[in-house]
């Protein structure tokens, strides 16, 4: 059970009359630029209770943090009102000033003064410091009423949960078991890897893709500390960090391991399907495997084409097939949860460029499997069963598209973002064609050549060598392809206006077009509302700070691994799947977390019971109504359990006997800032 | 705080230090006197009001990046300030901070 | 505080900001970490930043409550101003012999007052920081959010005059001060050495460091910077507010010729933001970006890009051949615009400013030191780059930030979080037995 809010109304005695620090930041010029923060410094000097008033540079830095401690040793201060850039960025910095001069950290109250005075009123300085000034004394007046709090402390299960089993989720997964956490995984599909088990191979090494992952996978697989589940969604999650508990459902495999005659099996079933693994570049059976080696190895029946006709079962060995499977769901309890969703190749539209509308036009996912020793056309670079002479790949397909000139998403949005891989990605397979096929004529039809990373450089040089022909267009006129006459020897034609040569519109004839396009996130809805976490205006998941914080979510217990986030090659979803890791385990690796007082809180002297607080309750398991028993009576009244609540306040307003308030932002808190932010407050004479 | 003899310890192990560190003592002698020399000019032309960089640098005979140095210098320890700028708005002027 | 021996779990070697995140990471995780700095601040290159892309935080504001956090991070000793000596295996883990350089102040003493940097008579030019734009005192705190806020004396400069011995209210002035070795047993080590800029007299076609008008990207940060030289905007050769100003992309990378063939990953976004800031700062002035391919990668970027675009800033494609000056100091620029059929069209445009977008060069070799190969671009190699972008080719030894290669503030952020990860991985697996690392500390909570 979560322990009870230590009462801290009863720690702040009397006598404890408060003595105000206010320190206003000109934050480098941001807020001092427009803010006259000394101005603002010294008329608050004069408000009751303030017993110094300062303005600073960076009140952040070290020197400014010191400030205050040493006010809080020395001048006695025990509330403190800071007015500087957004709380998101600085409060713990400045809790922990507090911590370390020894006063409760809750006695501070911290206001915007970059994002809501000198950002929003650059235009008018006078205006914003007066504003400056009304809002510190608001945060002055609740200063005054502020009492100690502590944070709601709870046990948190050493135990993560990571939802994708493609190389980020693996390789998070791998490092939270290694660092001695329990790991439970699911992955959606029936076999680990993700995308990367699709690739040929991979940049900058130019390993193969395949024996890469299986040395990953290997290593995950000989970890104790990981269970995984494979064909596995998550379907339902209850609580916060460090207690979740969530449902998973796991559709049968249909097959029960490895045997000696599958192909048999195989063989026998009479469904055919196009193969998702080789982006519909070839068919299966409704009884398949996804590819050599894959883990786990065993076959598995899609259950979207399967009709159950029986004549594999009839085949196998007893017990082997089991077509009546049902679902199965199960619970997990864990402390934190890994995002390992990743991507989805972006889905051209009919006719863009070509697409669906002539056959000759594939995605650079397709021509992966294409050029794949186990794809299709066992890796030779061969299309309708020629072999493929001109190609062209165009680049920012689905990538960096500009409003008015590409077709929206059913969002209504374009993808305006760079999608960051596919460059390398295209430069990479123009040289896996030239190994294949030494007279082919390549042309790469480009916006711009972002070969970035390490080692993507030589690429570009390499194609460059390698005869590979450079057209670059502008996103506002995109390449068309189209027919070519019947007679003409290369099936398509490219229209680019080559920007190279100043212009000039160039068409290119060729047997194939492939599409260089872009990530799009898969689509998580379902996990996000579970979560609740929030897409970015790009559909991936946002984290909280994109510079400093890139793998974590708003949701504190919820991390980020790979592409899920946004568009990343295999080293960076690499690097993000390991840093998701180290938040994991900082956060849960000592079995309990630390969450924030803003909770409701119940005064049991003035409920009466009355139960309107639990019926407005948007929390799940945040208030209910309790039985007490004294002398003989048996009343109701309302319990808070701090880790469900989430201090909206809802509550606070539906209590007809005003028995609640929320913790720090208490009704009296508010009541005081209000009347503070009307009253007048005589200027300082001493403006220059 | 401290004793006379303290002091005067000190003074002999400062006495010692610029013995012993005699060649660079001395450059750095030479410095601070082409310094101050330069920085008591530039206050001079700044007596007659305020002055952009180049104009500086004419008043005193000195190339303007140096000029620009050594303002910037006057105005990061508070000998000098902005004053607006010049005709032109090319270029700011600065001014000297007097002493209330 | 003499801590001549020091023993913890991880050693952290640069204090930039992937190696304060590192140490923060694995801080949090609860092993003991000690951080070596050779400069006399944490903060490393992000410090001395104007503010970064794409969300325009003031760096300051973001890179000091980091070096806050590492300072006074129970699990994290900081050594600053200290140089590694030598490594030696021992056992499981590492004997690291250190050295503490002198500042010529006690540590323990200064408050950091500036009352000896006020009374000093001479000023020298601050090159560390500032690139000899302007100067510091003999006797200085290094600049105003430095970590630790504490004095240091340029030996080489002083008169010795004792007046910062009568200012220092602390008594904390020692001339007598030597190198102090210090020994660090550790069962890990975590390069966080990071890069170094493309010299600014590297080109001779750009004028080899000799026209006073153009600069590196890394001094137009200060110049951006508020706390910078001028506090403005002003070019150099004689402090005019510039009206137009190029920017040369590849400057120093994808350059065969100075051998350097990469691209250096940042510079696109470091130019748009200077581009948007000036575009801010003097409202007026025209801006011009000569580039050969933009590369706006990042989650974000493109979008910011476009922003800049639409702001008015001029983008070119074309390889800057030369720059010359006129009489009056402005730099002449002469761009060659060459199709792929050899034709070429070459302008000359005359700019106030020209700023060199200069590329990431290693920020040493570690190889000598800690045994640690690096690639043919001297940044360390990574065996498994894919799989396992922190881990170098020595057992125990990790790498995070640009010192594995040109990346950007986020990018070495999460490769931070990699190297933490994968350095916890390998002290748990048994690494020597894992000792007295305080299992309940005070976590530092992340800053935005």
């Amino acid at each position: 059970m979560p322990e009870e809010i230590v009462n801290t109304q009863a720690q702040n005695p009397k006598e404890d009359e408060p003595r105000i620090g206010v320190y206003v930041c000109n934050c480098g010029g941001n807020i001092g630029d427009v803010v006259k923060c000394e101005h603002v410094a010294r008329t608050l000097e004069r408000l009751p209770n303030v017993v110094v008033s300062r303005d600073n540079m960076f009140m952040c830095s070290d020197p400014g943090q010191k400030m205050i401690a040493d006010d809080i040793k020395e001048k006695g201060v025990n509330r403190v009102v800071i007015g500087a850039c957004s709380i998101f960025l600085h409060e713990q910095t400045f809790r922990r000033t507090l911590e370390r001069a020894g006063l409760n950290p809750y006695l501070y109250y911290h206001i915007g003064l970059r994002e809501q005075v000198s950002w929003v009123h650059h235009g008018t300085p006078k205006e914003a410091t007066e504003k400056s000034i009304r809002m510190m004394a608001a945060g002055i007046a609740k200063a005054r009423n502020m009492k100690p709090l502590e944070p709601v402390r709870l046990p948190a299960h050493r135990q993560a949960l990571v939802i994708g089993g493609g190389v980020a989720g693996l390789r998070s997964a791998l490092d939270l078991a290694r660092r001695g956490l329990k790991v439970t995984l699911v992955e959606k599909s029936h076999y680990l890897g993700g995308h990367m088990a699709q690739w040929e191979r991979v940049f900058p090494t130019n390993e193969e893709a395949r024996p890469l992952l299986k040395r990953l996978i290997d290593q995950v697989l000989a970890e104790p500390n990981i269970t995984i589940h494979t064909g596995a969604e998550v379907i339902g999650a209850k609580g916060y960090v460090g207690n979740y508990n969530v449902t998973i459902r796991q559709t049968p495999r249909g097959v029960r391991e490895t045997f000696p005659n599958e192909q048999e099996a195989i063989d026998v079933c009479p469904i055919k399907r196009r193969k998702r693994f080789d982006f519909g570049l070839s068919t299966s059976k409704a009884i398949y495997r996804t590819y050599t080696g894959c883990v786990p190895e065993s076959l598995v029946i899609d259950w979207e084409t399967c009709t159950k006709c029986g004549e594999c079962v009839k085949v196998a060995p007893e017990g082997m097939i089991n077509l009546d499977e049902e679902a199965q769901e199960f619970t997990v309890d864990v402390g934190a949860v890994v995002l390992a969703t990743g991507f989805q190749p972006y889905e051209p539209f009919y006719g863009e460029m070509g697409w669906k509308e002539f056959p000759e036009v594939i995605t650079l996912p397709q021509l992966h499997r294409l050029l794949d020793d186990e794809g299709p056309t066992q890796g030779k670079f061969w299309w309708n069963g020629h072999p493929v002479k001109n190609v062209a790949i165009i680049h920012c397909v689905g990538s960096r598209q500009v409003e008015g000139v590409h077709r929206a998403q059913p969002d209504g949005n374009v993808n305006n973002y760079c999608s960051r891989v596919c460059c390398t990605a295209s430069l990479s397979m123009a040289s896996l064609i030239r190994q294949k096929a030494p007279d082919a004529k390549i042309y790469e039809v480009f916006e711009d050549i972002r070969a970035y990373g390490r080692g993507h450089e030589d690429y570009y040089t390499r194609a460059s060598k390698n005869n590979v022909t450079f057209l670059r267009y502008f996103a506002e006129e995109i390449p068309e392809v189209r027919r070519a006459d019947e007679k003409a020897e290369h099936p398509l034609l490219v229209k680019v206006r080559d920007h190279l040569t100043w212009g000039e519109e160039i068409e290119i004839p060729v047997d194939l077009v492939v599409l260089s396009v872009g990530m799009m996130p898969n689509p998580v809805q379902d996990l996000m509302e579970i979560f609740k976490v929030t897409p970015g205006s790009d559909r991936f998941l946002l984290e909280v700070h994109p510079k400093l914080r890139p793998v974590e979510t708003a949701v504190n217990g919820v991390v980020l691994a790979g592409t899920a986030q946004g568009p990343m090659n295999i080293q960076e979803s690499c690097a993000a799947a390991s840093a998701a890791a180290s938040k994991v385990s900082a956060l849960i690796e000592q079995a309990k977390v630390e969450l924030e007082p803003y909770v409701a809180r119940v005064d049991p002297d003035k409920c009466q019971g009355s139960g309107e607080c639990v019926k407005v309750c948007p929390q799940e398991e945040a208030i209910e109504l309790k039985t007490f028993s004294e002398n003989g009576n048996t009343f109701q009244r309302a319990v808070v359990t701090p880790a469900n609540c989430n201090g909206c306040g809802v509550c606070v307003s539906a209590c007809p006997n005003r028995a609640i308030d929320v913790q720090g932002w208490r009704l009296d808190e508010y009541e005081a800032m209000v009347s503070a932010i009307a009253a007048d407050i005589p200027a300082w004479e001493g403006a220059a | 705080m401290t004793t006379n003899e303290e002091k005067k310890k000190r003074t002999e192990m400062l006495v010692e230090m610029r013995k012993e560190r005699r060649e660079t003592v001395q450059r750095a002698q030479e410095l601070l006197k082409a310094q101050q020399s330069a920085r008591k000019a530039l206050e001079r032309a700044l007596t007659g009001g305020p002055h952009s960089v180049p104009q500086l640098a004419q008043a005193v005979n000195m190339p303007a990046h140096e000029a620009l140095w050594h303002i910037a210098a006057m105005k990061k320890y508070g000998i000098v300030a902005e004053a607006g700028t010049d005709e032109s708005g090319d270029y700011y002027l600065y001014r000297l901070v007097k002493e209330a | 505080m003499s801590t001549n021996q020091i023993k913890v779990d991880a050693l952290v070697v640069g204090g930039g900001i992937s190696g304060m995140q590192t140490a923060l990471d694995l801080g949090d995780q609860g092993y003991k970490v000690a951080v070596v700095e050779r400069k006399s601040s944490i903060g490393g290159k992000m410090i001395d930043l104007s503010k970064v892309f794409p969300t325009l935080d003031c760096c300051s504001c973001i890179t000091t409550p980091k070096m806050s956090a590492t300072a006074h991070h129970d699990n994290i000793t900081l050594l600053t101003y200290s140089e590694i000596e030598s490594i030696n295996r021992d056992g499981n883990g590492f004997k690291v012999q250190a050295t503490k350089k002198p500042r010529y102040v006690r540590e323990d003493d200064c408050t950091g007052c500036r009352s000896c940097e006020l009374v000093c008579p001479l000023e020298v030019s601050e090159d560390e920081h500032e690139f000899g734009r302007t100067s510091h005192r003999v006797v200085y705190v290094p600049f105003s959010t430095a970590v630790p806020q504490k004095a240091l004396v340029d030996l080489d400069h002083c008169l010795f005059c004792g007046k910062c011995i009568q200012a220092c209210p602390s008594d904390a002035i020692d001339f007598t001060q030597q190198p102090e070795p210090v020994e660090i047993e550790t069962r890990s080590i975590v390069l966080a050495t990071g890069f170094e800029t493309t010299p600014i007299n590297a080109k001779k076609e750009y004028g080899a460091g000799k026209l006073r008008n153009v600069i590196s990207g890394m001094m137009m940060e200060r110049l951006l910077a508020p706390t910078g030289p001028y506090g403005r905007v002003l070019r150099p050769s004689d402090g005019k507010m510039p009206a137009s100003i190029a920017y040369v992309q590849c400057a120093g990378s994808r350059d065969q010729t100075l051998g350097v063939p990469y691209c250096s990953r940042v510079c696109c976004m470091y130019a748009i933001k200077q581009a948007m800031l000036l575009s801010g700062a003097l409202p007026l002035a025209e801006i011009t970006i000569y580039y050969m391919d933009i590369r706006t990668f990042g989650k974000g970027y493109e979008q910011f890009y476009q922003n800049a675009k639409a702001m008015g800033v001029e983008f070119l494609k074309g390889k800057v051949a030369r720059i010359t000056e006129d009489e009056n100091q402005n730099p002449i620029v002469r761009v060659e615009l060459i199709d792929e059929f050899g034709k070429t069209r070459v302008t000359e445009r005359q700019h106030d400013l020209v700023v060199l977008s200069v590329g990431l060069l290693p920020g040493g070799n570690p190889q000598p030191k800690f045994g640690v190969p690096v690639g043919e671009d001297g940044f360390v190699q990574v065996p498994d780059y894919n799989v396992f972008p922190a881990v170098t080719s020595q057992p125990g030894i990790f790498v995070t930030g640009a010192a594995a290669g040109p990346m950007d503030i986020v990018d070495s952020i999460m490769m931070a979080g990699a190297a933490a990860s994968s350095a916890a991985s390998y002290l748990e697996a048994g690494n020597g037995s894992r000792k007295e690392a305080q299992r309940q500390p005070e976590r530092s909570v992340e800053y935005a």
